[in-house]
């Protein structure tokens, strides 16, 4: 967490961040005003707001800003994107620095990062996302335990589930002609690893 | 010959005066008891028909004097204006139709009375006959040669002035000069621009009406507008010169950065202050003092020794401006620097707002936050408020101090002394009030040097008041920096530019040309033998008649202006051309040897005492108001046409300043029966708004003397009371005079009344 590291106010990690992803390139204009933090409906559920997050790039916390739950917690409402008046893609950007959270090995222990992982699982295998899979693949992410006793736990919910049919126990809904879907990631894959996106 | 002169009254009916009172009664009281030789009445004295009946009396020699009973004397000022004949204003629309109740008694009495008090005034005052010699220079002298000092000389010769133009260096230019590049000051106020001050010392060379001289210093400044004698050392020869009026362009020096040590400056040869930096960007390449390297990492420290009650209290509100435009350079000459901008409060107002959005845009990064300490190594520690961190900031190359700007109110060269504020007004100083004891002529304290501090002055004042120009808080030379910018207390002396306050090149040039303005009408007023704002166009100066004269020095003293000088035998001797015509020194003298024409005390005294007071089981009780004519009287006037309704029973009596009330006028009052008397002038202080500098505070400080004087009357002394009243309380003067008769009702009529 931030108090780990302190700050270098080296830009290098502000460049490769401005340089990298998508929308941060507009950073350098962050006023520090506090628009995007005031706007935010979970602000307090963050470990910083963004106009923390993006004073911390600045100062070239790269560990803190990449392992910080703000990433994991922003719901992507849009409200500090639409409030910004220096135009900066707020959203974007923190959506973004998860990406990059997680090729580097500093996201998982987040709720939100391990469904991800199970939402992109299905969606990546069978083109669709199933209730099911999902659910039960993100409940055992935290352990056998803890997979078990949220199954339980929502056992009710998941029999009114089947019997109102948004459920269903056999082979999971699959897409038709999954290889090209498999094709399409693969390029996606292909091209991200060429090397940073257009913008700088 | 003034109880000789015709007086002519002149009754206006109309605006609603004519429903609000009885104008036959009130010409009955003008040609009857108050004896004015005749009395017309008229519907709209205002119009064509009216204007001309008045002028055709003064024509016919009907009328010498005359007295317009009509509106306000704020309006109507240049139909009622007649050469050779002024006229006296008698206020019964404002003061009386419009906040009175029409047909009542006490407004009947009430508009009677405003009749004998201006047929009194009529009989005691004459038209000003004006100076003999006015001075007639029309030179204008302008020092400093910098932006603002190059300005004003080059805008004054371009409305037909002649200019001198002292610099003291040997080029003209001052800092503008030393700077590659100048903030922008045209759109889009994004990216730095070119500094063209290269072409205003070309036009000001080339100008055939200024004479330019370097190395040049004034010695001598006597005399006033007009005539001012100044005389210049310029290079070993003295040049004596009489001139009209004074621009002072002196600039500014940067705060001395050897005070800044716990910012690293001198601990390292690459801490630098702004201004070294200009240098070094001047030079081509940019290289780090120390060994030469390209400076890849910068931080600026941002109020740098400013905003500091240790250093510099106040804001140069350039220096935000000037450390973006520095910022910017280095980006563009070393395109792969970090540049950090470390501030407290990022202050760029107006168009520098797209400024800052650019260096934003070009990678400046804007830290807040107060800088602790700057190490040899050039490790700056600071405490940074958006990250809730100490951080200690290492491998910069280079650490530039936005340092503040001084004023130059006082020779640069001795800069050695730190700035003294000498504020001319302290509320502690004695200041020699009716009662209090005179110093001995000669002894330490008999000398007000309000001033500054005993160091190297600009222009060499021979005033009574000292060499120096009257500075401000801070170390400014300034009036009052809303009301009467340029203006300095020194009649005919205009300030402009960065001595006057922190400003950018842009700002300076505006400025100077607002005090070339200044300059140019104060020359024109001077030949016409008129004072200055605010009582522009007045002919009356004040009389003196030595033979009363105590030569208690306390005119000369207390003249906010520096306009009273003693002679060698002490005696004081008024230099016309300096005066403002406050009266401040009628109201200072014990024997009350100083009048004007047109404005005396015993002119005053005679309107006073030309109110009829009714006697005590009447239950009508009157009370005096001497009301300044600057804030208080458009006040009043203000209430009167918003329809507010106050007491019937205070008689106002507009003064031109709380400075010019005379002791007697109260004791007047009092022991003609009026029951109290308030005094309304402007607020005093260090956020003074009087017009004539310290007249109200002096008037402030001789009223807490009169208290004694109420008890050896044996008088409450809550009968006499000081308000300080603006040109906006209309609401509040009205409130201020129905409360004060409230009191005078609970502590009873005055015992002298029908004595």
């Amino acid at each position: 967490m931030a108090g780990a590291e302190t700050a270098t106010y080296d830009l290098g990690f502000a460049k490769w961040v401005a340089g990298n992803i998508s929308g941060a390139d507009k950073l350098s204009m962050c006023m520090q005003c506090g628009m995007c933090s005031g706007s935010c409906p979970i602000g307090t559920q963050m470990d910083h707001g963004p106009r923390k997050l993006i004073m911390m790039i600045r100062a070239g916390m790269r560990d803190a800003v990449l392992s910080a739950n703000t990433l994991w917690n922003c719901t992507q409402c849009y409200n500090c994107t639409v409030r910004c008046p220096r135009g900066i893609p707020v959203t974007e950007i923190l959506q973004g620095l998860a990406t990059v959270a997680v090729a580097e090995g500093h996201a998982g222990g987040e709720p939100t990062a391990r469904f991800s992982e199970a939402f992109w699982w299905s969606l990546a295998k069978f083109g669709r996302t199933d209730e099911r899979l999902v659910t039960s693949r993100f409940y055992f992410s935290a352990g056998l335990a803890e997979g078990v006793r949220k199954s339980r736990e929502n056992l009710a919910i998941a029999l009114r589930m089947i019997k109102a049919r948004r459920m269903h126990l056999g082979a999971p809904h699959k897409i038709k002609r999954r290889k090209n879907l498999q094709a399409i990631l693969a390029k996606a894959r292909e091209i991200e690893a060429r090397g940073a996106g257009e913008g700088d | 010959m003034a109880e000789a002169a015709k007086t002519a009254v002149y009754l206006c009916a109309g605006c609603g005066i004519g429903e609000a009172v009885s104008i036959e009664a009130l010409e009955a009281v003008a040609t009857g008891e108050s004896k004015a030789s005749s009395c017309r009445r008229h519907d709209h004295l205002c119009d064509d028909a009216g204007v001309a009946t008045i002028q055709a009396d003064i024509d016919s020699g009907a009328a010498e004097r005359i007295v317009i009973a009509a509106c306000s004397e704020r309006v109507n000022a240049d139909r009622f204006r007649f050469d050779g004949t002024p006229p006296i204003r008698c206020d019964l629309r404002e003061r009386v139709a419009w906040s009175q109740p029409p047909g009542a008694e006490d407004t009947q009495m009430l508009a009677a009375d405003y009749v004998r008090m201006a047929l009194a005034e009529a009989e005691k005052s004459a038209p000003p006959s004006g100076q003999a010699d006015p001075g007639t220079s029309k030179t204008i002298l302008v020092v400093g040669g910098g932006v603002s000092g190059l300005t004003a000389a080059l805008e004054s010769a371009r409305a037909g002035y002649q200019v001198m133009l002292v610099e003291r260096a040997s080029d003209l230019g001052g800092h503008g000069a030393k700077w590659s590049k100048r903030m922008p000051h045209r759109p889009p106020y994004r990216l730095p621009q070119d500094n063209d001050i290269g072409a205003l010392i070309a036009a000001v060379t080339a100008e055939p009406r200024i004479t330019v001289h370097t190395r040049s210093r004034v010695v001598s400044t006597a005399g006033g507008p007009g005539r001012f004698l100044v005389t210049l050392d310029s290079g070993g020869t003295t040049i004596e010169e009489t001139l009209g009026a004074i621009v002072v362009a002196t600039g500014w020096r940067p705060y001395d950065a050897t005070k800044l040590g716990h910012l690293g400056y001198g601990a390292s040869p690459d801490v630098v202050t702004g201004v070294e930096l200009e240098t070094m960007l001047g030079a081509g390449e940019l290289a780090c003092k120390s060994d030469g390297r390209r400076p890849a990492a910068v931080a600026f420290i941002q109020c740098a020794g400013s905003r500091d009650p240790d250093h510099l209290p106040y804001c140069s509100s350039i220096c935000c401006g000037v450390s973006i435009k520095q910022a910017l350079m280095i980006r563009e000459r070393v395109p792969d620097s970090s540049v950090y901008i470390i501030h407290d409060e990022l202050r760029t107002p107006g168009t520098a707002e797209a400024f800052y959005r650019a260096a934003q845009a070009a990678g400046v990064i804007f830290m807040k936050g107060k800088v602790s300490a700057v190490g040899a190594d050039l490790t700056v520690t600071v405490e940074d408020v958006l990250l809730g961190e100490t951080v200690a900031m290492a491998g910069l190359d280079l650490v530039v101090l936005a340092t503040g700007m001084m004023p130059n109110a006082t020779a640069p060269e001795a800069e050695a002394i730190a700035p003294q504020p000498a504020p001319d007004i302290d509320p502690l100083a004695p200041i020699l009030a009716a009662g209090a004891t005179v110093p001995e002529p000669g002894s330490e304290d008999a000398s007000e040097d309000d001033s500054g501090p005993e160091i190297g002055s600009i222009l060499n004042l021979q005033y009574r008041q000292g060499p120096h120009l009257p500075i401000l808080a801070d170390g400014f030379a300034d009036s009052h920096f809303l009301c009467f910018p340029y203006e300095t207390r020194r009649s005919g002396i205009y300030t402009c530019g960065p001595v006057r306050r922190p400003m950018d090149m842009a700002e300076s040039a505006t400025d100077a040309t607002g005090a070339a303005l200044k300059a140019i009408q104060a020359i024109e007023a001077a030949a016409a033998g008129t004072a200055l704002h605010p009582r522009g166009g007045d002919l009356s100066f004040p009389r003196i008649n030595l033979d009363p004269c105590t030569k208690c020095r306390r005119c000369t003293v207390e003249c906010p202006f520096g306009a009273i000088d003693e002679s060698d035998d002490d005696y004081p001797v008024v230099e016309v051309a300096r005066c403002r015509r406050c009266g401040t020194c009628m109201g200072a003298c014990p024997v009350r040897t100083i009048s004007f024409e047109n404005y005396s005390v015993e002119m005053v005294s005679a309107m006073i005492k030309a109110v009829e007071v009714p006697d005590e089981f009447a239950e009508k009780p009157r009370v005096l108001v001497l009301a300044c004519r600057n804030d208080a009287i458009p006040a009043l006037d203000m209430a009167g046409i918003s329809g507010t309704r106050y007491s019937p029973f205070a008689r106002v009596v507009p003064v031109r300043c709380l400075g010019s009330v005379s002791a007697l006028w109260i004791s007047d009052a009092l022991s003609t029966g009026y029951d109290g008397v308030i005094l309304m002038g402007c607020k005093a202080g260090d956020d003074y708004q009087c017009h004539f500098v310290k007249g109200s505070a002096i008037t402030q400080e001789r009223m807490g003397k009169i208290a004694e004087t109420l008890k050896s009357m044996m008088l409450e002394e809550e009968r006499v009371v000081t308000h300080e009243v603006a040109i906006a309380d209309a609401r509040r003067a009205p409130e201020l005079i129905d409360s004060f008769l409230d009191t005078i009702a609970e502590i009873g009529p005055n015992p002298f009344k029908g004595f």
